[in-house]
């Protein structure tokens, strides 16, 4: 039955899949690469390398407290979005509220409105309450971005939780926070732990809103923005390349958790 | 579940002659200060209703509804933010003013011609590859076959923007390599075109479509496509009217994502288009940054573009996706 012809799909495909990844990985490669050149302009070939610039980079102030402010904020909005996520999921799934369709599709709609348009609306929105820009105006605004997927991962995981598991606690004398406390939050920790990682690294990845909501007070990607404006520089490359490497370390681990809660 | 000697302190939390636990949250629920407040409203179904929906409740309204309310009041005001001595009125020429200049028009076509396009190209590019870690890769391997797509997917979009112009510069990769190989003399302009931005977005996206389409793709049972072979039908005839069909709803969940997605992309413009590409989004920041008594008609582009690029995504939805709507 194997012959070459039956197996031309198959190959065409594994081939198609290779050249795709290669695809998505050069131009960070590259990107990576370039960081070690010993000049100081971008331009291929490398020829001579170096880790000066590495060396620049950790000296660099403004980098450590942009990277500082950055975890800052993450951490905050990361905090308020899963407690406000996991608050609006236990929501949607509690019986006898009417309605639920129309909260799931509230609580989506940041998800759905593009970037741009959710910054502008957010601008709008801190002015017409007195609120300045800033820390916390930047905090509120990724708060707003990452609830959504919260809720998805949260119900995600609440659905397929047996009902008698609560039942069990609240017969046993648990009253209804208690019994989220020990027996409902328990159960959704894995998703939420994922959720958790996904809603900081959004945030330390967000542009637009910062670019909007942000005071003088550089973040991480706005720092990186105003580099790459003012010139291109192995430092630029350097910096990303560090960045790069601590996000997809954390994003591979958070993958990693995911998964094992979802075969557990 | 509960173990047995804190699930007494929970039956008795309301009696005091019952042991008092000192850890976590039984110290917590034992307390005088929870019994009376915490504890006692949930005692009633009003109160386990009020706790239940409140805080959720106020924050999707605020939050999620306000800002988009907010710009629509806002899009209809003569001025915004307020001036003493400037009277703000009710007003629709906010509105007016796109369709009476080109200039506004042109950057929101454009917009949608760069995010349709590359979607197209997108879905055409990452299909195949969904298909193969879906199907083709054993069961065993695919995780790490769909893992290895998502690295460069926890990049960032300012990072991975970024490193395109790396590949595409005028002393780049594909430039400089050409030129070892002989085959130009001097760099082609790729960067700040049409093309670089295109590029880009395709780059900065293509991961959006890769998991909706992979998840549906995997959905469909194998034994469909036996069955198909069984009865004599090749390749091109399985993948039409077996695979194609039934992927439907993976292709309408990521081409919207990468649809709406595309339409608020705003640094990647900036940063790889040129003077030739000036999309939508960055007319509409031109409103907010500087003179701040064009807020109201910012606000107005903003709410045209949202509407226009729901409905494109509704009317792609419809299309496609047929019959099947629910919101679960």
């Amino acid at each position: 039955m194997r012959n070459m012809f039956a197996d031309a799909p198959r190959t065409t495909l594994t081939a198609f899949y290779w050249a795709f990844l290669l695809y998505l990985l050069l131009p960070l490669t590259l990107m990576m690469a370039m960081s070690f050149k010993d000049a100081n302009f971008v331009a291929f070939p490398i020829g001579d390398w170096t880790l000066d610039w590495y060396a620049k980079v950790m000296q660099d102030k403004q980098f450590l407290e942009a990277c500082l402010y950055s975890v800052m904020i993450a951490a905050a909005s990361t905090l308020a979005a899963t407690t406000l996520g996991t608050w609006i999921a236990m929501l949607i799934v509690a019986e006898g509220i009417k309605g639920q369709v129309i909260i799931f599709a509230l609580a989506c709609l940041p998800a759905v409105v593009p970037g741009m348009i959710s910054a502008i609306s957010l601008r709008i929105f801190i002015s017409t309450i007195d609120m300045p820009t800033g820390t916390a105006a930047i905090i509120l605004g990724h708060t707003v971005h990452a609830v959504p997927f919260v809720v998805v991962m949260a119900l995600t995981r609440l659905r397929s939780m047996p009902g008698n598991l609560v039942d069990a606690a609240r017969d046993l004398g648990a009253d209804s926070v208690v019994a989220f406390f020990r027996v409902t939050l328990p159960y959704l920790k894995p998703a939420l732990v994922g959720g958790m990682i996904f809603c900081v690294l959004l945030s330390i990845d967000d542009f637009v809103r910062t670019f909007f909501l942000g005071g003088y007070r550089p973040t991480l990607p706005m720092l990186i923005f105003a580099k790459v404006q003012g010139g291109m520089s192995p430092e630029i490359n350097a910096m990303a390349t560090l960045v790069l490497v601590v996000t997809a370390a954390v994003g591979l681990y958070a993958e990693y958790l995911t998964r094992r809660a979802r075969t557990r | 579940m509960v173990s047995s000697n804190t699930t007494a302190g929970y039956a008795g939390g309301r009696d005091a002659s019952v042991p008092k636990y000192s850890t976590g949250i039984a110290k917590v629920v034992n307390s005088a200060l929870y019994r009376h407040t915490l504890g006692a409203a949930v005692e009633s179904r009003i109160g386990r209703v009020m706790l239940l929906t409140g805080v959720p409740l106020i924050w999707l309204v605020m939050m999620h509804v306000g800002p988009i309310y907010q710009m629509l009041k806002i899009s209809l005001l003569s001025h915004y933010p307020v001036q003493p001595g400037v009277e703000s009125r009710f007003t629709l020429d906010n509105y007016a003013i796109f369709f009476k200049e080109s200039l506004y028009f042109t950057p929101l076509i454009k917009s949608f011609i760069f995010a349709t396009t590359a979607t197209a190209v997108t879905l055409v590019v990452v299909y195949p590859v969904a298909y193969y870690v879906a199907k083709i890769v054993k069961p065993e391997g695919r995780s790490k076959a769909l893992l290895l797509l998502l690295v460069p997917f926890w990049a960032g979009e300012l990072i991975r923007t970024f490193s395109v112009i790396m590949l595409l510069a005028n002393r780049g990769a594909v430039n400089v390599l050409l030129r070892e190989i002989g085959l130009i003399d001097r760099p082609i302009p790729m960067l700040y075109t049409s093309f670089s931005l295109g590029f880009g977005l395709v780059y900065l996206i293509c991961l959006y479509m890769l998991l909706p389409l992979y998840s549906a793709i995997e959905k469909i049972p194998s034994q469909y496509l036996d069955a198909a072979a069984d009865l004599g039908a090749g390749p091109f005839t399985r993948f039409r009217r077996i695979i194609l069909p039934l992927s439907k709803d993976g292709i309408v969940s990521g081409c919207s994502l990468v649809f709406l997605t595309c339409i608020g992309v705003f640094a990647t413009p900036m940063l790889l288009g040129g003077p030739t590409t000036v999309l939508f989004p960055e007319t509409i920041s031109g409103f907010f940054h500087g003179a701040s008594d064009k807020w109201p008609v910012g606000a107005a582009f903003a709410l045209i573009m949202l509407v226009t690029a729901l409905i494109t995504a509704g009317i792609f939805m419809r299309l496609v996706g047929g019959k099947k709507r629910s919101a679960f």
